[in-house]
């Protein structure tokens, strides 16, 4: 039995190229068993990563015109020919440019995560990666501080050395401004030095500042684009301040490039159990049933860190953790969670189904947010500065660091079912999940026994995204012994129990979906449109209004307004109950 | 957040608080020890009386059950009137209304006493299970404050002689090895013996005047636990009736299978008890029904939201019940042989759990409410067809060296005996919530492992996005949630989940609660639980003699079948997986038995 497929699978052969659509789309007919984990359980391999042709057969065929919602943007535009051109792997060649590569989200993320990549297998036999950056550095210098990051897989060390250095014989360096067009086509001149004449697609990573975000898209597709392959630009939060600024630097974007050229990451996408939040939605008959208002009481998005900005609040305070988290990760995995069943696991089928559940959200009033900024706290005989003395903070400044806020999704599946965000900084955690709470069991013949409070033994199913990834679901359960009594005891499901493989950083997917076209993953213009429409009114009120927020102590749980906002809906936080 | 429930004097379950999580004591072990039949506290009564008409219009037809609900619920009937009155949640002391309750009981404690009488005490369940859950019991501080113990068998012996025999097998709990010599001690000093014939009145009355003597004019509680082969029932029982029922209290008799051989056998002896004993003095006991995970089905399903709306047809594509020892009949297949393994596991273990699995939500937990609702579910079902049963043998079996014996070779077996040592059976619900959905059973003796797990699985998803990349065999991975009775009690979902990394690829991960993980507490044995239960009175575990006829009528005719037909039944190595004859059953109604390859099952 078991062919084990390549994890990665761009590479991943076995399927004819031929046949159309949905047939392509599978992939894989085969079903294999696992060899590595456990000899008898099924594993399936599922969607693996189509190469970008069979992609683009499918959306050609079932592409996203034909569905409900009207596009804005996606729908003009469909230069597929070019891609659909496409020859084979081998002959092919890619460049990824990382845009700021001296940056420190380059050198902690991209560069390890394009060495995972390689060190996997998943990146094409020819590939070039180039850095492109201001500060003046030599190949060699960009090699040196690139080999300082690079970590290999804690499950795989054989041959790391080696790999290390195969893979930096690929790194190369380019000096030069952001908005010139010379230094960009120095650049392209020394790509197709590279790539050798050979069909070449062009990856640009934008690691940069967003004011230059549209220089660079500029340069880089006036002077650096790909002739004969596909070019794609990765560009990373922040889209804009709110809805305005948001579609003006789209605006601005699609002067340059094609909307399915622009790959918006959200890194939170990228996690393992975001991904797989479907699988477990549309892959199990247990959940769907009562996935819906008839069943479900409330659910919660938690995202906490146990650190404040330590002096690099510069660029956190301009947004606040409301658009640093809330509206983009957050808002993401809700709709994710919230969305109808898709027509298919095409990237157009799922983006579809998550404007719809943006668009059928209520716009957030102020009524229903909390925000908070921690505070000093000595605690154990270390003084943790408040917000407001980190040195890149104003002193003054109102930006939250801790938010939580109440939103509703007005269809048929969930109205009336309080979807409550809580996201902060210098919190005593670090976390983030998301938690599912059920209604009451109807007519509980065991109620008398959970006293006045019918909620508070109900089930629960958390998934933790982070850390320790994890899905457990609570369940009334008899505890052993003579008498009836129960307890709420965890279905339990660790990862780090269950599967020995290390878990992949998010960026290692999103970089490879990016380089196999594949969508899923990032958002696309309506999608952010439909985001910041939830959210920019509260945002302009907040600012205009000059909210002040709620203290809190530094390593605190946050400051206790987010139990009033949940009672308001008759809530109660999951992850501060004590019983995890 | 522990709720307190009103009375018991039992700490194991009152003294467990697990700091932050919600413990809720539930439907608690009402001690009103001594409902008297003659009628004690007649306000309770009436109120119960009410809503229990409900139950008695309530579509089932109870023959017999329908004369003792006047009296037997009322234990906890009494408390959830009271706790209506909004005394939900409250502190480890007895709220007002209850301390009266609590006070009269105290009352009533002083002056009553429980005997229990092991009849046929030098046997071999009475020693291995019997004292050993009576002295768990004692050592819990769950019997009441006043107790004898009796051993009454044929064998001449001496209160010592007794005692030196239980103190043999008596054990303690692993997890209060504290002060257990002092305790056993004690217990063994109320422990005597009573020699005498089981058919004889005088023999009897002498026990009688004994059990007087200890009871010291107490209000006397009598509990006799017939440990005695089937054919000697009546006798004892009408002797104990006569000649040692309890004048001023309550006088049960817990009785153990074999219950008949079939329909008429079974019916004949509940005539014959039903001479001498009412229905609600009787308790049937089934011992797999005080198994823990069996007990905790109902809370599964009834506590928690997420399971009960998938309870049906609609979601569940069937449900498999697998019981399987692996050792034969070493040397005592004289008693099995005249059986086999269907009246053995089947009709019996399997078939009540099977009903506590299938049946309807009850009106309340109360014992005549959920039996009311088994006895539906049986009556629901289509008589088996021999069509639908697989029976096997097992044959001898060389492995490693070591050369196991075939049934037949068992000495006290016949060398032509047909009897099956396994069984597997097709069982159909015909009501709206079950039609068409095949329950599975199989059992049987000197198979590869040893368990009893109920398996339930779903259908696969409608409309699956995933579907393309499961192949054809679109069932093989659907959910499948599994109850493991024993060894390692555990309960686990199976879910298809991601697996970390890049690319998609799917496998089935479980959910998982595995007992040992979660509890530290030793689970006590099946008997300490069913025996506390005989002595308050609860009945919820014990079967009732409509629902015994329900469950003979389901088997009577394909036994009657195999045994007229002389079926020949498929022969299996000793240690085996068993006939595979069983999977072409399985397979006539697409079923896939769950236990076969399933890695989570192993751990």
């Amino acid at each position: 039995m078991a062919t084990q497929i390549n994890p990665c699978s761009s590479s991943s052969t076995t399927f004819p190229p031929s046949s159309l659509n949905q047939e392509t789309f599978s992939s894989a007919k085969f079903f294999n068993f696992s060899t590595k984990s456990s000899p008898s359980r099924w594993v399936f391999k599922i969607h693996s990563r189509i190469n970008p042709k069979n992609q683009f057969e499918l959306k050609s065929s079932n592409g996203y015109p034909l569905n409900a919602i009207s596009l804005q943007d996606g729908a003009a535009e469909k230069p597929l020919a070019k891609e659909l051109v496409l020859p084979e792997q081998a002959e092919s060649n890619l460049s990824v440019t990382v845009v700021g590569a001296s940056g420190d989200l380059a050198k902690k993320k991209i560069f390890p995560a394009l060495f995972a990549l390689f060190y996997e297998d998943c990146l094409p036999q020819n590939f070039t990666i180039f850095g492109y950056a201001r500060t003046k550095m030599t190949d060699e210098e960009l090699r040196e501080m690139i080999s300082r990051t690079l970590t290999c897989r804690i499950d795989k060390r054989e041959n790391c050395g080696d790999k290390m250095e195969k893979f930096l014989e690929r790194c190369f360096y380019h000096s030069g401004q952001y908005n010139s067009e010379e230094h960009f086509a120095e650049l392209d001149s020394k790509m197709k030095q590279k790539e050798g004449g050979k069909v070449s697609n062009r990856l640009f990573y934008l690691s940069i500042p967003p004011d230059i975000f549209v220089d660079v898209v500029r340069c880089a597709s006036g002077k650096a684009s790909s002739k004969n392959g596909w070019t794609r630009v990765i560009v990373e939060k922040p889209f804009g301040r709110d809805a305005e600024s948001s579609g003006e630097l789209t605006r601005s974007l699609k002067q340059y490039l094609a909307e399915d050229q622009i790959f918006r990451i959200d890194h939170y996408l990228g996690k393992e159990l975001v991904e797989n939040l479907s699988v477990l939605r549309f892959s199990n008959l247990v959940f769907e049933p009562l996935w819906s208002r008839n069943y479900i009481r409330n659910v919660q998005f938690i995202f906490s860190e146990d650190f404040g900005t330590e002096g690099r609040g510069g660029y956190f305070d301009n947004y606040g953790i409301i658009r640093d988290i809330m509206q983009n990760h957050l808002l993401q995995i809700l709709a994710l969670f919230a969305m109808e069943t898709p027509v298919s696991l095409d990237a157009e089928d799922i983006r579809n189904e998550k404007v719809k559940v943006l668009r059928s959200m209520r716009r957030l009033r102020l009524e229903d947010v909390v925000i908070g900024q921690y505070k000093r706290n000595s605690k154990d005989g270390k003084t943790h500065l408040g917000y407001t003395e980190d040195p890149t903070v104003p002193n003054d400044s109102l930006t939250p660091t801790f938010a939580a806020a109440a939103l509703f999704i007005d269809n048929a599946r969930w109205d009336g079912v309080p979807f409550l965000m809580k996201a902060g900084k210098a919190l005593n955690t670090r976390r983030a999940e998301i938690r599912v709470q059920f209604r009451h069991v109807p007519g509980n013949l065991y109620k008398r026994n959970f006293g006045t409070d019918l909620d508070k033994a109900t089930n629960e199913l958390v998934l933790r995204v982070q850390p320790d990834e994890a899905i457990y679901l609570k369940i009334n359960n008899k505890i052993p012994g003579l008498g009836m009594r129960l307890d709420r005891s965890d279905l339990n499901l660790l990862y780090s129990a269950r599967y020995s493989k290390e878990i992949p950083d998010a960026y290692e997917r999103l970089l490879l979906d990016a380089i196999e076209g594949e969508r899923r993953l990032f958002i696309r213009s309506d999608e952010l449109d439909a985001a910041w429409s939830i959210f920019t009114p509260l945002l302009k009120e907040l600012e205009a209004k000059k909210i002040a927020p709620e203290l809190y102590p530094y390593g605190s749980r946050g400051p206790v307004g987010a139990h009033y906002l949940a009672a308001n809906y008759n809530v109660r936080w999951g992850d501060l109950t004590g019983d995890d | 957040m522990a709720t307190y429930s009103p009375s018991t004097h039992c700490p194991s379950s009152s003294a467990y608080s697990n700091n932050s999580s919600l413990i809720n004591r539930i439907h608690q072990r009402t001690t009103f020890p001594s409902i008297p039949r003659k009628g004690f506290r007649p306000t309770k009564l009436y109120l119960h009386q009410s809503s229990n008409g409900v139950s008695v219009s309530n579509a089932v037809h109870v023959q017999d059950g329908a004369k003792s609900m006047k009296e037997s619920p009322v234990e906890s009937d009494g408390p959830v009137k009271i706790l209506k009155d909004g005394i939900l949640s409250v502190p480890p002391v007895t709220p007002p209304e209850e301390s009266i309750d609590v006070a009269s009981f105290d009352f009533n404690k002083d002056k009553s006493t429980v005997s229990i009488t092991v009849v046929g005490a030098s046997g071999d369940l009475a020693k291995k299970k019997i004292f050993p859950a009576l002295f768990a019991l004692y050592y819990e501080g769950c019997l009441p404050e006043h107790f004898t113990i009796f051993g009454y068998a044929r064998s001449k012996m001496t209160d010592a002689e007794l005692r030196t025999m239980v103190s043999k097998t008596l054990t303690c709990r692993i997890d209060q090895r504290e002060n257990c010599g002092e305790k056993m001690d004690h217990f063994l000093e109320r422990c005597f013996y009573h020699p005498g014939q089981y058919d004889s009145p005088e023999n009897f009355l002498e026990l009688d005047k004994k059990l007087k003597e200890h009871e010291a004019g107490r209000v006397a509680n009598r509990l006799f636990y017939l440990s005695i082969p089937p054919n000697i029932f009546i006798d004892a029982v009408k002797c104990a009736s006569s000649s040692a029922s309890s004048a001023k209290g309550w006088t049960r008799v817990i009785v153990e299978k074999p219950f008949g051989r079939d329909s008429e056998s079974s019916s004949a002896l509940t005539r014959s008890l039903k001479q001498y004993l009412d229905e609600d003095q009787i308790f049937r006991i089934d011992h797999y029904l005080g198994k823990e995970l069996v007990e905790n089905l109902s809370v599964l399903r009834f506590s928690n939201l997420i399971f009960e709306p998938l309870w049906s047809r609609q979601y569940i594509r069937n449900v498999q019940f697998i019981f399987a020892e692996d050792f034969g009949t070493e040397g005592r297949g004289g008693y099995f042989d005249n059986y086999g393994i269907i009246r053995d596991i089947m009709q019996n273990h399997l078939l009540q759990i099977l009903a506590l699995f299938a049946m309807e939500t009850p009106v309340s937990l109360d014992a005549e409410d959920i039996r009311n609702e088994k006895v539906k579910v049986l009556r629901s079902m289509r008589p088996l067809r021999l069509d639908d049963v697989v029976t096997g043998q097992y044959k001898s079996h060389t492995r490693g060296g070591v050369k196991y014996p075939a049934y037949i070779d068992d000495k006290t077996v016949p060398n032509d005996s047909l009897t099956p040592t396994f069984a597997a059976a097709a069982l159909f619900i015909d009501n709206a919530r079950w039609d068409g959905v095949p329950f599975l059973m199989k059992a049987g003796k000197a198979l590869h492992d040893r368990r009893t797990e109920i398996r339930v699985q779903f259908r696969h998803v409608p409309g699956n996005l995933y579907n393309k990349n499961i192949g054809p065999g679109l069932d093989v991975a659907t959910n499948e949630l599994v109850i493991r009775v024993q060894p390692d009690e555990a309960i686990y979902l199976k879910i298809n989940n991601k697996v970390p990394g890049l690319g998609m690829r799917l496998d089935r991960s479980n959910l998982n609660l595995l007992y040992a993980a979660r509890y530290s507490k030793e689970i006590p044995d099946a008997y300490e639980r069913l025996l506390l239960d005989a002595i308050e009175g609860e009945r919820r575990l014990f079967i009732r003699s409509d629902e015994l006829d329900a469950a003979w009528s389901l088997f009577t005719p394909v036994l009657k079948e195999l045994d007229d037909k002389k079926i020949v039944p498929e022969y299996y190595p000793y240690g085996s997986r068993g006939p595979v004859g069983s999977h072409y059953l399985a397979a006539r109604y697409k079923v896939q038995w769950g236990d076969v390859g399933d890695v989570g099952s192993q751990q």
